[in-house]
C-alpha cells in the first residue's frame, strides 16, 4: 500500500516557488529519510502532507485518500513531530499526553493505557508526574515524539526530532524509531544528521531549491555518483612485483608506494578490495586495511554543491 | 471539550494567576464610596481588573502561538476555531463565576450602598466578553509574548483613563470627549455610572449592545491569526 503519493505538487509564496513540482510516494512499513539544505522546500512540503497549508496545484494521496477532500480523517492517522519543542510546558508529562491522547478521540482505559504505553515507550514513565521544565533538552525532545505517538498514527512524520540533545538521547530517539517502524509505522524522517538517515532509512529522498533531485535506496544513490575508492594498505614487505600485479586487476585506476604503504584508487563499486588483499597476502604480513568508499554525504554533495550541515548553518 | 477542561488545570497550576483572581477583586470590595459614580468606587475599578484577568487569561492563546503548540494542533483533528472558542468558552465561564462571587460579596459588605447587583452583574459579564476578545485581538498583533504583555498593562490604564472609568469623561478637554466614545471602556463607565444613578434597567440596552458589538469585532479580529 501507498500511504503518501504526491504528484506534481507546487506551492508558491509570491514569485518565490517553495516546491516545484514535487513528485514521490512512501510505501507502508518503510523509513524515507528526506534530506535537503535549508530552504529546500522541506518543511514546506511537509506542512503540504499534514494540510497546515494549502498547495497552488498538484495532488496529494495519503493511505489512498485525496488529502484535500478526507483532511480530517486523515489528520487521525498522522502523528507530527515538529523541529521546535511544541509541548504544554504548564501541564505535566502525563497530562501532555492525556490532552493530545484525547484530542486524538481516546477515552477512557484506553487512553490510560495509551498515555502509560508511550510515556513508557520514550523512556519517561518514571517522569509522568513532572513539569517540562524540570527536563533535559533531551528529555522534553523525547516527550515531543511522544505527544506525536500516543494516538499510535500509522504515519510518522518527524521534522528534525534529534536537535541539539545529546548522544544518548538521539540513540534513545533512533532505537524508538526503530521499534515503531517494527511495530508497522511508516515514518517519513528529515534531519540535518546524514549518519541518521543512513542507520534509519532505506530509502532517501534529497530536495533542493524546491525540487527533488534524487530518490533511491542509499546503495542507488551511491553508485549514481561516480566517485572513487580509496584502498590503502600497510604490508610487511612491498615489491614493485607486487605493484604491477595490483596494477593489473580490472578496475583499478592508480598504484602508489609510499613507505611501506601502497595506496590505491579503484574505480566505485568494482569490488576489488578481496582481490587486492590476496595479492598483498602473497607479499607478507598485512598490517593494517583502510577502504573509503563514498558515503552519502558526497551524494549529497555531489547533487547540491554542500555540505549538508554547512547547509544547514548558512 | 478537551481544550476547555485542560484550560482550568493550565490557568490555576500558575500561582500567580489564583492570587491575581484573588486578590484584586477583594482588595476592590473594601474601596469606599466616592462622590462619583455615587456608589463604592470597586464597583467601578471592577472593570480595570476584569481587563488584566482578561488579558492573563488570553495570554494562554499568546503562550501557545509563541511556543508552536499551535502548530502541533492544527495537525491533530481539531479545527483553530473549536480551539478558540473552546479556550474563551473556558475564559468566560472562569470570569462569570468570578463576578458572580465579586457582586456577591459586594451585596454583602456594601448592604444598601451597593446599587442593583443583577445589573452590575450584567454589565461585568458582558464587558468580561469584551475585554477577553480585545486581550485575543491584542495578542494577535504581536508576535513576542513579553512585548505584547508589556505594553497591554500601559494600555488597559490608559483605555481607563480616557474612557471614563477613573474620573467623568466630561471632566476631559472637549475634543477628546466624542473620540473616546470608540473605546469599550467608556460604555463601561458609562453602564455602571448609570446603575450607580440608579437610572432604568432599559437604558443599559444601548451600552450592552455597543460593549457586544465592540466583543463580536475583537474576536473576528483576534481569530484570524492562527501559527506565526
Amino acid at each position: 500500500m501507498t500511504v503518501i503519493h504526491v504528484e506534481n505538487i507546487v506551492k508558491r509564496y509570491g514569485n518565490h516557488i517553495a516546491l516545484d513540482h514535487v513528485d514521490f510516494a512512501i510505501n507502508e512499513g518503510e523509513i524515507l529519510g528526506l534530506l535537503g539544505p535549508n530552504g529546500a522546500g522541506k518543511t514546506t512540503l511537509i506542512h503540504a502532507l499534514t494540510g497546515i497549508i494549502r498547495f497552488d496545484s498538484g495532488r496529494i494521496h495519503v493511505f489512498e485518500k485525496n488529502l484535500v477532500q478526507h483532511l480530517v480523517d486523515i489528520k487521525s492517522q498522522i502523528g507530527l513531530v515538529t523541529q521546535e519543542i511544541t509541548i504544554f510546558h504548564d501541564l505535566t508529562a502525563k497530562e501532555n499526553l492525556q490532552f493530545f491522547g484525547r484530542i486524538y478521540g481516546l477515552r477512557g482505559a484506553t487512553l490510560k493505557e495509551r498515555v502509560e504505553a508511550t510515556l513508557a515507550l520514550v523512556g519517561l514513565a518514571g517522569h509522568a508526574s513532572k513539569l517540562p521544565s524540570k527536563f533535559s533538552g533531551g528529555m522534553q525532545r523525547r516527550l515531543n515524539i511522544a505527544c506525536a505517538l500516543v494516538h499510535q498514527p500509522r504515519l510518522l512524520i518527524m521534522d528534525e526530532p534529534t536537535v541539539g540533545i545529546d548522544a544518548q538521547s538521539r540513540n534513545y530517539i533512533l532505537d524508538t524509531i526503530r521499534k515503531l517502524n517494527k511495530q508497522g509505522t511508516t515514518i517519513l524522517y528529515t534531519t540535518h544528521y546524514i549518519e541518521e538517515v543512513q542507520s534509519l532509512a532505506k530509502r532517501v529522498v534529497i530536495m533542493d531549491e524546491g525540487h527533488i533531485i534524487a530518490d533511491g535506496t542509499v546503495e542507488e544513490l551511491v553508485s549514481k555518483i561516480h566517485h572513487e575508492e580509496k584502498i590503502k594498505l600497510e604490508i610487511e614487505d612491498p615489491s614493485e612485483t607486487m605493484l604491477k600485479k595490483l596494477r593489473r586487476i580490472e578496475g583499478i585506476k592508480q598504484v602508489g608506494l609510499i613507505g611501506k604503504e601502497v595506496h590505491i584508487i579503484s574505480q566505485a563499486g568494482a569490488g576489488n578490495l578481496d582481490r587486492v588483499l590476496a595479492i598483498a597476502r602473497e607479499f607478507g604480513k598485512i598490517y593494517s586495511v583502510e577502504a573509503e568508499k563514498p558515503s552519502l554525504e558526497d551524494v549529497f554533495l555531489t547533487l547540491t554543491g554542500k555540505r549538508l550541515r554547512d547547509a544547514e548553518e548558512e | 471539550m478537551t481544550v476547555f477542561m485542560f484550560v482550568f488545570k493550565r490557568f490555576f497550576r500558575k500561582k500567580a494567576n489564583s492570587l491575581s483572581l484573588l486578590f484584586f477583586p477583594l482588595a476592590a470590595l473594601f474601596l469606599p464610596t466616592g462622590e462619583w459614580p455615587p456608589m463604592p468606587l470597586g464597583f467601578q475599578y471592577y472593570s480595570i481588573i476584569i481587563l488584566f484577568l482578561a488579558s492573563r487569561l488570553a495570554g494562554i492563546i499568546m503562550e501557545d502561538r509563541a511556543n508552536r503548540t499551535l502548530l502541533r494542533l492544527s495537525v491533530a483533528p481539531i479545527s483553530h476555531l473549536q480551539y478558540l472558542w473552546q479556550n474563551m468558552l473556558a475564559y468566560s465561564v472562569i470570569l462569570t463565576g468570578l463576578n458572580l462571587v465579586f457582586v456577591i460579596a459586594g451585596a454583602v459588605f456594601h448592604g444598601s450602598s451597593m446599587p442593583s447587583p443583577v445589573q452590575l452583574f450584567i454589565i461585568y459579564t458582558v464587558f468580561s466578553m469584551t475585554s477577553l476578545g480585545f486581550s485575543l485581538a491584542w495578542y494577535s498583533l504581536f508576535r513576542n509574548t513579553e512585548a505584547a504583555y508589556n505594553i497591554l498593562g500601559g494600555v488597559i490604564i490608559l483605555m481607563a483613563m480616557l474612557g471614563g472609568v477613573m474620573w467623568p469623561v466630561e471632566n476631559m478637554p472637549d475634543a477628546l470627549q466624542r473620540p473616546v466614545m470608540l473605546l469599550p471602556t467608556y460604555w463601561v463607565a458609562e453602564a455602571t455610572t448609570l446603575v450607580s444613578f440608579r437610572e432604568p434597567a432599559v437604558d443599559l440596552i444601548i451600552p450592552m449592545i455597543v460593549l457586544l458589538l465592540f466583543c463580536f469585532a475583537f474576536l473576528l479580529l483576534g481569530s484570524r491569526r492562527k501559527l506565526s
